[in-house]
């Protein structure tokens, strides 16, 4: 039997360069960002209470809801990990062509790789569509109109704050630039149906998105993408969010950054899994929220 | 053996194995573990009819919807930017031993037993089904607060939602399905 969510989010880790990326980003937003790894303690915020019993009911509550398929927390996990593979792999073909057009040998396999920024379009559509699949597999479909939809979307948006600025700056922003958010939508033009192959976390997740065939999930994706870049246009203009503002947030965790911005992305995309980490916490609260209810 | 009826052979095991897995393709959704607690999901009121019994948001909150699964609505008040209490409604089918801790409980809510979990939680049980749960979040809620929020709910709504039977080793223990008389009214019927 696979790890339960709870369990997930007690092997994450406490500090590495994954929690220091997390730690210089969350300085653009307001608010503070604890990275919580430990259940009892996000238990103990979501009750307001101390007492172990009261924590052990809601733990084993929330591991028999964490257990039942139906109910979605695992898959919305494997999405994630789907997603954080394909980010890894994706990073490694950039690093690879990085490296490969300075090595006549390796020239050949830099030719091979895709266009740097439409395999990156892919992969923050991959994400995002793989961010909106999650929270109808965590949280249902909330509310009865589309209103109350959108608002529980909203809600989530501002709880995950530091996980949405994230995904904005990591892989929006520093590898496609400033004007990123308004160019994507040209950009996943381009991705064909090969493109979206090459991916491995597509794999991993085309048994998950709705409809048949890869250009009905390309379809899927870029329909995802646009809902998502009218929440993110705000967030970004609010935020006043820019590469060098990135960058400069991750300089006061990570030490200083000599190199461009895309590089930089790639070293994230390669050397951490933001995207794992926050997304585990995320689905552990509404899990939380709910054995507490429950119990 | 000749390698014809080897060939057969092994051909025969892979369509087997294969006619095999597709014929149980469909039986997954059966297989235990599926649903929580493995209580069939038929047996679950979904959260859809929860969601229009929650209590009206006062003047400067605003009620946000944030989870709906199948015998379960969850909801957050919230005043600006911050959230004061998560509001749920559950059906306790798939938790029986959510309902053992109202039977050592001495308060009603329109006829309803209520309890206390800890310094931020009030649960209410309705028609020994439904669980009305409110968490103080954040600088929380006192007690009086979160017995107004409970009151608020349609708690008239929720008992006469139409509850699929429980199964059956559940159903033996719950006799009662109509409210207490409020322990005031009776109290004032005893002085009269």
């Amino acid at each position: 039997m696979s790890a339960t969510v709870l369990e997930r989010l007690e092997r994450l880790p406490r500090r590495n360069l994954t929690v220091l990326a997390l730690r210089g980003i969350s300085t653009v937003v307001p608010g503070d960002w604890r990275n919580i790894t430990s259940a009892d303690d996000l238990i103990r915020e979501v009750m307001g209470s101390d007492d172990p019993a009261l924590i052990a009911q809601v733990r084993a509550r929330a591991d028999v809801l964490s257990r039942a398929r139906h109910e979605g927390y695992g898959r919305a996990l494997s999405l994630y990990e789907a997603v954080n593979r394909s980010q890894q792999a994706a990073g490694g073909l950039r690093l690879l062509a990085n490296v490969g057009g300075a090595v006549p040998l390796l020239r050949r396999m830099a030719d091979l790789t895709p266009a740097s920024d439409t395999l990156q379009a892919a992969d923050l559509g991959l994400k995002v569509a793989a961010e909106l699949l999650a929270f109808t597999q965590v949280n249902g479909l909330p509310g009865d109109s589309f209103g109350d939809f959108a608002a529980a979307l909203a809600e989530y948006g501002s709880e995950a704050r530091v996980r949405m600025a994230a995904l904005v700056c990591f892989d929006a922003l520093l590898p496609l630039g400033d004007q990123a958010l308004e160019r994507l939508d040209a950009l996943l033009g381009q991705v064909g149906q090969a493109d979206l192959r090459q991916l491995p976390g597509y794999a991993g997740m085309a048994s998950l998105i709705p409809g048949r065939g890869e250009v009905a999930h390309l379809d899927f994706i870029r329909r995802g993408v646009d809902t998502w870049l009218g929440w993110a246009g705000g967030f970004v203009g609010g935020l006043g969010l820019t590469g060098q503002k990135a960058v400069r947030a991750l300089e006061t965790t990570l030490g200083p950054w000599q190199g461009r911005f895309d590089q930089l992305a790639t070293f994230l995309d390669v050397f951490t899994d933001t995207y794992r980490h926050t997304g585990t916490q995320a689905v552990a609260r509404r899990l939380v929220e709910r054995a507490a209810a429950e119990i | 053996m000749g390698r014809v009826v080897r060939w057969g052979l092994g051909l025969l095991l892979v369509v087997g194995l294969l006619l095999a897995g597709l014929v149980l393709l469909p039986l997954g959704e059966w297989l235990p573990g599926g649903t929580v607690a493995d209580v069939p999901t038929a047996q679950v009121v979904n959260g859809t009819a929860f969601n229009r019994l929650f209590p009206p948001a006062g003047p400067g909150e605003q009620l946000v919807f944030t989870q709906e699964k199948r015998g379960f609505s969850e909801a957050r008040l919230k005043q600006g930017d911050a959230t004061l209490a998560l509001l749920a409604i559950s059906d306790t089918a798939t938790a029986p031993e959510a309902r053992e801790k109202f039977s050592a409980s001495g308060e009603r809510i329109q006829g309803w037993p209520v309890v206390e979990q800890g310094p931020q939680a009030s649960a209410l049980l309705v028609a020994e089904r439904f669980q009305v749960k409110v968490i103080g979040q954040g600088a929380g809620l006192d007690l009086s607060q979160r017995r107004e929020l409970l009151d608020a709910f349609d708690l008239k709504g929720l008992a006469a939602l139409q509850a699929p039977a429980l199964p059956r080793r559940q159903a033996a223990r719950g006799p009662a399905l109509q409210p207490v008389p409020q322990p005031a009214l009776r109290s004032a019927a005893e002085a009269a």
